[in-house]
């Protein structure tokens, strides 16, 4: 059955890519062999996303099949990424916002293109980057924020980040629909993106882990 | 004999009540010429008519409005003379064509009341400076359409409210009101209900003290109003809303990623839902512009985006119910204020299929407002597009070269109103105000604030 399961992720028919997945697990194929096709195809659609002909909806519910495929198949704790990592991401919503979609989504493509995320969350305070860029020792620190509030907050988070001495460690991307090259320059980060290709696209550069 | 008028519309007679002010007490002769000149501007602009003028509006300000007198968002929430002073301060201060802003703003106590479950509340979850912000959570379950839709009351008392408030947990408690029509033992059903459960007296008692701070809060809104409008002569733009049935089911009640996640494994029921919502929605905003004397009707959009969803999708979801739902309020003779949120460059074409002249389009800075210009010239008026993030970095130069491209290319022929992007927070005020001149002054208007007291 080659590529059956791939193909039912990719059509976003997620009974019938559970009860393959099943069936897998039931003839005794490895159970990161099966995560590794269901990777394949969460490229396949984020692939299509990067050339505009997949959008939202398709990385969202490619998401939720591979959560259910992931607690179906794997043992507690099982990364989908356990092997060779492209370099690690610390990515959070900034302190003061509460929006998430964008931020899982950048999380969950940086994922499934080979980085180890660490997800801080939404309304986090710059104490908590900074504490996370010293234990994880990341390439990459992503803020999110949809609101114009949030401008501040990365700022701060910038420079909390540099008044810790942290800040030659790592490049920092900012993400949110309201973000631009202005709102880069005013926080300070390197580099910025309003949509989940741009985040996956600008972290490929910065680690050299791109096509 | 005379003809019975009933050919005159609903909206019809709230225009013209509208522009008249006829709701407002005019300090002076010169607020009313003032109110009502703007209010006829912005008619016209909407109707289309090339009046040669750009009225400038304000999508609403927040935080930009309560920095004028150093108020946070917790202040704002709790002390309402605070924030109706750096209101009536920045439209003082500003020369709005309209006023919109702290009706989103909301009482803290409103919410407090009930602990309601939707919100992030500034001074509590957040920081004082930081506006609420709303929490998308699943508050209806994937396998309840059918409950839903066999008897949405009794969902929303017995399932939502106890799920959005825990005061109102004991709501849950109560036997399904549809019983009441069942027979005689109706009756003592319910009452014992109430009488055997506590929480049910406090969830009323919760509700009435929520209540009360909604009431103190219209009140201090009424008095704005007047301020705003009969002494500066400032109408406001915010009359009823209502909201496209798939912005209720993926914004209020499944969560966008449930609503996804339905968008492929029950879209018929889906459907059913968005069908039943469609009448309440389009009731909702005819009888909230009755009850409002106000003509505009805003529909807020939120998941339909580009991006957010396919071509397909969108043509399939979301677009059918929406396009009934404006074409519902037209049809009384409303206009409608049609806020797409995110860039919506590939949706603008269908509001060519709603009759010409009825909707004012806000478009945000993502959408490119030259093309929307091309798309919707002579079939209706669009507004905003200047970037919340030019008008907090940039200098004032880069915000009079980029609105007097706007004014010139969208403003060609009438049809478009100055605005930001989004709800105003953080911006330069130097920046707003240059954006304001430039509109008034490619408009050829005159440009003075109105006097200080």
């Amino acid at each position: 059955m080659p590529h059956e399961l791939r193909d039912a992720i990719v059509g976003l028919r997620m009974d019938e890519a559970l009860a393959l997945a099943r069936g897998m697990v039931g003839d005794g194929t490895d159970p990161l062999a099966i995560i590794a096709e269901g990777s394949e195809a969460m490229q396949a659609i984020g692939r299509r996303y990067a050339d505009g002909e997949a959008f939202i909806p398709e990385l969202i519910m490619g998401g939720e099949i591979m959560r259910s495929l992931s607690a179906e198949v794997l043992p507690e704790g099982g990364g989908p990424n356990a092997g060779n990592s492209k370099g690690t991401v610390v990515i959070g919503t900034v302190q003061g916002d509460i929006h998430d979609i964008g931020k899982d989504i950048v999380a969950l493509m940086l994922g499934i293109d080979g980085y180890t995320v660490h997800d801080l969350g939404t309304d986090v305070p710059v104490e908590s980057f900074v504490a996370a860029v010293r234990e994880h020792d990341p390439d990459i620190v992503a803020l999110s924020g949809l609101l114009t509030l949030a401008f501040g907050a990365m700022q701060s988070t910038v420079e909390g980040i540099a008044a810790a001495g942290l800040r030659d460690q790592v490049r920092i991307m900012i993400g949110g629909a309201a973000v631009d090259e202005n709102v880069r320059a005013y926080t300070g980060a390197d580099g910025w993106g309003d949509d989940v290709s741009h985040a996956v696209k600008l972290a490929e550069e910065w680690t050299g882990g791109g096509a | 004999m005379m003809k019975p008028a009933a050919e005159e519309k609903l909206g019809d007679r709230l225009i013209s009540d509208w522009v008249s002010g006829a709701h407002l007490r005019f300090a002076s002769d010169e607020a009313r010429e003032r109110y009502q000149a703007r209010a006829r501007l912005i008619v016209d602009t909407i109707r289309l008519q090339d009046t040669g003028k750009i009225p400038v509006i304000p999508a609403a300000t927040q935080k930009f409005a309560l920095d004028y007198e150093g108020v946070t968002f917790r202040e704002a929430m709790t002390e309402f003379d605070k924030a109706f002073a750096a209101y009536v301060r920045q439209y003082e201060d500003t020369d709005f064509d309209a006023w919109v802003g702290p009706e989103f703003i909301f009482p803290a106590g409103m919410f407090e009341a009930l602990a309601w479950k939707r919100v992030r509340l500034p001074g509590v979850d957040l920081p004082g400076d930081k506006s609420f912000q709303f929490v998308e959570a699943e508050y209806m379950k994937a396998d309840e359409y059918d409950e839903y839709l066999d008897d949405p009351s009794d969902w929303v008392l017995r399932k939502y409210l106890p799920r959005l408030s825990p005061k109102l947990e004991p709501l849950a408690q109560l036997p399904p009101l549809r019983n009441m029509l069942v027979f005689h033992q109706g009756l003592p059903d319910l009452v014992l209900a109430a009488a055997e459960n506590p929480g049910v007296v406090e969830a009323m008692a919760a509700l009435k003290a929520s209540g009360e701070a909604v009431q103190e809060w219209y009140e201090y809104l009424g008095r704005l109003d007047q301020d705003l409008g009969g002494r500066l002569g400032i109408p406001h733009l915010l009359g009823a809303i209502a909201a496209a049935p798939f912005d209720i089911i993926s914004t209020y009640y499944r969560g966008w990623r449930g609503a996804i996640v339905d968008m492929y494994t029950r879209p018929e029921k889906m459907k059913a839902l968005m069908e039943r919502l469609l009448p309440w929605q389009l009731q909702y905003g005819i009888d909230g512009a009755k009850a409002l004397g106000h003509p505009i009707v805003a529909v807020y959009l939120y998941k339909g985006a580009d991006g957010l969803m396919s071509d397909e999708q969108y043509e399939e979801f979301y677009w059918p119910t929406l396009k009934r739902l404006l074409l519902g309020l037209v049809e009384e003779g409303l206009l409608v204020w049609v806020f797409t949120q995110g860039k919506y460059d590939s949706r603008l074409h269908h509001f060519k299929e709603i009759p010409a002249g009825t909707c004012l389009i806000h478009l945000e800075s993502g959408t490119d407002a030259l093309h929307a210009k091309e798309v919707l010239a002579g079939s209706q008026c669009i507004e905003g597009n200047v970037s919340s993030a030019l008008l907090a970095t940039a200098s004032v130069d880069e915000v009079e070269a980029y609105c007097l491209r706007l004014a010139e290319v969208c403003g060609e022929g009438g049809g478009f109103m100055m605005d930001f992007s989004a709800f105003l927070d953080e911006a330069r005020r130097e920046n707003v105000k240059k954006m304001i001149e430039v509109a008034k002054r490619y408009g050829r208007q005159e440009t003075a604030p109105p006097p200080l007291p």
